[in-house]
């Protein structure tokens, strides 16, 4: 359905694809995954000409949209692109923003596009929405209309941006719901994601981006269990450890709460393991160590997961002299430790970086 | 958290929604402070309780002191995530729940 030969784009500083050759097939639902600034998006925005190639081809459907006299107009007619930030028109209701394409580029009726556009908004769960302006809607609420608008189009390609980059973390599942719903209904999707958890679950194949190409391309099993190659190997090694420094009393414990479920949403990590890292994290480093540790506080946290073993290790390293929390006079904190940790022990006192270590492992 | 309180006659009733943590705790002990009063009955409803911390739970031990003084306190609809934390710090022989 779609084949990319050489595909390269540079701007004046930087060159985001240096080389990306590959062959899409129709149906196929792939999570486009890697670190920032790869060119994921770049891509995107390259198969449906939003960004000009600096060189390579691109065919859609035997047709060369990389060629000047291809009528891009109507290859985009077969995508359509969801953007992290919605693009829904502020002055439109809901209904509007999803009928205006219809009649305007596709010429149905008002009466048609309003009736599909209502088929849409019930899919996406917004059908009480539909007189609604999009600034009474929530972020996720947004996405999901815009998606019900991408779809108003029919295309056979859908492209997703980032689609819930821009949105709070309790908004994230609804909009990942919709999408897949619709990964099993025979769209071609490609979808730029940092939603890991999501890319694997329901994703066909999995583009890891580096480096300014598709420096690995498996089936998400490939990917995330068994990468081949080394910088594929360090992402997903990355992926899975989570790292946090607290240097004041007055840190952001809802902040540092928030992003613990994120990791583990992302991760693939079992709800009963990160409650138990929640718990630890709070009796260990809030309860007990933050009140004996001097006013100039470092503490550096780091969990791994390791999904074969079911078991997080965690290191926890705090400044303030040797101290051994097992010695605190908190029994109610220990014994919450001791229940949601298999085992904590106190690895001793660095002079050399005046730094304590606990390790601790915690199972479901 | 969510705090919802109900009185009737000298009876408190507070149901708690979301996490009782080191960040909530203060909100519920400021409530117990202004509300508790001479009520002799204090019933709490964990039904929609996530999460529950040791500052948490030292907030209900000051409450159940001072219910032992002028009536009772009772904690209802524990989960068992929530039940297993009153069980491994003994709270559970110290507290009523139901």
């Amino acid at each position: 359905m779609i084949q990319i030969s050489h595909l390269r784009k540079e701007y004046a500083s930087v060159t985001p694809l240096k080389d990306i050759s590959t062959e899409i097939k129709k149906g196929e639902v792939i999570s486009i995954i890697g670190p920032s600034g790869t060119g994921k998006s770049t891509l995107l925005r390259c198969i449906n000409l939003l960004e000009t190639p600096t060189s390579g081809e691109i065919v859609i459907d035997g047709e060369r949209i990389t060629d000047k006299k291809c009528k891009i107009h109507l290859v985009r007619r077969k995508m359509g692109m969801v953007f992290q930030g919605f693009h829904l028109f502020s002055h439109m209701t809901i209904i509007e923003n999803i009928m205006a394409g219809q009649v305007d580029l596709l010429h149905k009726s008002r009466q048609e596009a309003y009736e599909r556009g209502m088929e849409l908004l019930r899919m996406v769960g917004l059908s009480d929405k539909a007189l609604a302006f999009a600034d009474e809607l929530s972020g996720g609420q947004k996405q999901r209309a815009a998606i019900a608008r991408t779809l108003s189009m029919d295309p056979e390609i859908i492209l997703f941006d980032e689609p819930t980059s821009a949105l709070d973390p309790t908004m994230v599942g609804e909009v990942l719901a919709v999408i897949r719903s619709l990964a099993g209904q025979g769209l071609t999707m490609l979808i730029v994601t940092h939603e890991m958890k999501f890319a694997r679950d329901v994703s066909t194949r999995i583009f890891y981006m580096d480096q300014g190409e598709i420096y690995e391309d498996g089936t998400p099993e490939q990917i995330f269990e068994h990468p081949r190659r080394e910088r594929t190997k360090q992402f997903i090694r990355r992926l899975k450890v989570f790292t946090a420094a607290i240097d004041s009393r007055d840190f952001d414990f809802i902040g540092m709460n928030s992003q613990i479920e994120e990791y583990g949403r992302r991760h693939l990590i079992p709800q009963k393991i990160i409650y138990h890292f929640q718990e630890v994290f709070e009796e260990l480093c809030v309860e007990i160590l933050l009140p004996i540790l001097p006013d100039k506080v470092s503490m550096q946290i780091t969990a791994a997961y390791s999904q074969e073993e079911a078991c997080m290790q965690l290191q926890v390293q705090y400044n303030g002299g040797a101290f051994d929390p097992a010695d605190c006079d908190n029994p109610t904190a220990l014994a919450l430790i001791k229940y949601a940790s298999r085992k904590m022990e106190y690895l001793g006192y660095s002079g050399e970086d005046g730094m304590n270590t606990v390790a601790l492992e915690i199972s479901e | 958290m969510n705090i919802i309180k109900n009185q009737t006659d000298k009876s408190l009733n507070i149901a708690l929604e979301g996490r009782l943590d080191t960040t909530t705790a203060p909100q519920l002990e400021a409530e117990f402070k202004q509300s508790i009063g001479d009520n002799t009955e204090l019933n709490l409803d964990f039904a929609k309780l996530e999460y529950l911390s040791s500052a948490g739970l030292r907030v209900l031990l000051a409450a159940q002191k001072v219910m032992n003084k002028q009536g009772k306190m009772v904690i209802r609809n524990v989960n068992e995530v929530i039940s297993e934390v009153f069980e491994v710090t003994g709270f559970s022989d110290i507290l009523t729940i139901e």
